[in-house]
């Protein structure tokens, strides 16, 4: 008998408790319920944001630029609308030539605690940051520049990651909590408990 | 291309059960990463190639949903291995000591020796589903061998 054929064997014990389609049917169908109610919650999010959004809207001057911009390891060309509201509108075109189309858009908090819409720069700049993507085979991936790394793997017993993302120039040292954020920074990796 | 859902749990559900039990070495955990994969599958809109296609795509996301199952701080570990080896019917003592041996093996090496021995991949393929390097899969794959060999002397062949 072949190694192959001994394991086989061995493993033929192994019976799973049947499931049935309906199980299956029953949570998918509540999968989808939870998920249109997180899609309700950022839609009345999206409303408080751009309630404060108007009152930026009296100097809207609009600036539309072009950019380079690294999405999922891929280099594409973005052109993105800027608003004087802290923020952005984008469309590119993905590797399989599809028009896609994103916005977004941040604050910052000043010293005396009052909040200012982001500027372009600091909005690219932001762009320009490493994203951590969460795939739908469950693999954990870290996208920054031309690099795209998978660390579904590398997470520890506290479920943390500490990966360093080299793409030529300035290393950059990125920790990440199993789906509940990450922070990088230029000069070392920063503590798990130093965000969220 | 798509297949029913029903018609891929009736033809895959013990392979991936098998892939998840290797990984998470627990019965309740292994069990809802197989239900959650088929979930995965029936609310995904993802097209395949062909049917091997669906069958590696079943296996990559079973792997990596028992994985990330067993990194959670809260783990269903409710029964033992050595409490469910117990309810298990082996067919002989040999598939006994096999079964308990892979076990033993290493995380890392266990499901490369699996998905070889199992479900019959090759090294090139394993490594597409594991997304490893093929000369990482050799690797893992030799050793593990090794350790088995080692464990279950003249009831493993060298291969």
């Amino acid at each position: 008998m072949t190694n192959h054929e001994k394991y086989k064997k061995a493993f033929s014990a192994l019976q799973t408790s049947k499931r049935s389609f309906q199980e299956v049917e029953n949570m998918a169908k509540l999968q989808k319920r939870t998920k249109i109610k997180t899609a309700a919650a950022v839609i009345a999010c999206c409303i408080i944001l751009g309630g404060t959004g108007t009152a930026y809207a009296a100097n809207v001057g609009g600036i539309q630029r072009t950019i380079q911009l690294w999405i999922h390891g891929d280099q594409t060309t973005a052109t993105l609308d800027f608003s004087d509201d802290g923020t952005y509108s984008m469309e590119y075109y993905d590797e399989d030539g599809n028009l896609k189309q994103s916005d977004g858009g941040g604050v910052a908090i000043n010293p005396d605690g009052t909040q200012r819409p982001l500027t372009a720069e600091e909005l690219m700049e932001e762009m320009d940051s490493p994203e951590v993507e969460y795939e739908d085979d469950g693999s954990v991936w870290v996208y920054y520049h031309n690099q795209s790394i998978e660390i579904t793997d590398k997470f520890n017993e506290q479920n943390i990651c500490f990966v360093k993302i080299d793409d030529g120039n300035k290393p950059l040292y990125l920790t990440v909590k199993y789906h509940n954020g990450y922070s990088y920074s230029s000069d070392k990796y920063v503590e798990p408990d130093e965000f969220n | 291309m798509r297949q029913p859902v029903q018609l891929l749990m009736e033809q895959y559900q013990n392979n991936l059960y098998a892939a998840a039990f290797n990984i998470c070495q627990n019965q309740m955990d292994a069990e809802d990463v197989v239900q959650e994969t088929f979930v995965q599958y029936y609310t995904s809109r993802k097209e395949f190639e062909n049917e091997q296609h669906i069958r590696a795509w079943l296996l990559r996301v079973v792997i990596n949903k028992a994985k990330n199952i067993t990194r959670t701080f809260w783990k269903k570990n409710k029964c033992s291995l050595e409490d469910y080896m117990e309810t298990l019917s082996f067919p002989d003592t040999q598939s006994r000591n096999l079964f308990e041996e892979v076990m033993k093996l290493p995380d890392k090496y266990r499901i490369v020796i699996h998905l070889f021995y199992y479900e019959d991949y090759s090294i090139r393929e394993i490594a597409g589903i594991l997304k490893l390097s093929e000369s990482n899969v050799k690797v893992r794959l030799s050793r593990g061998r090794a350790l088995l060999k080692d464990s279950l002397k003249e009831e493993w062949e060298n291969d």
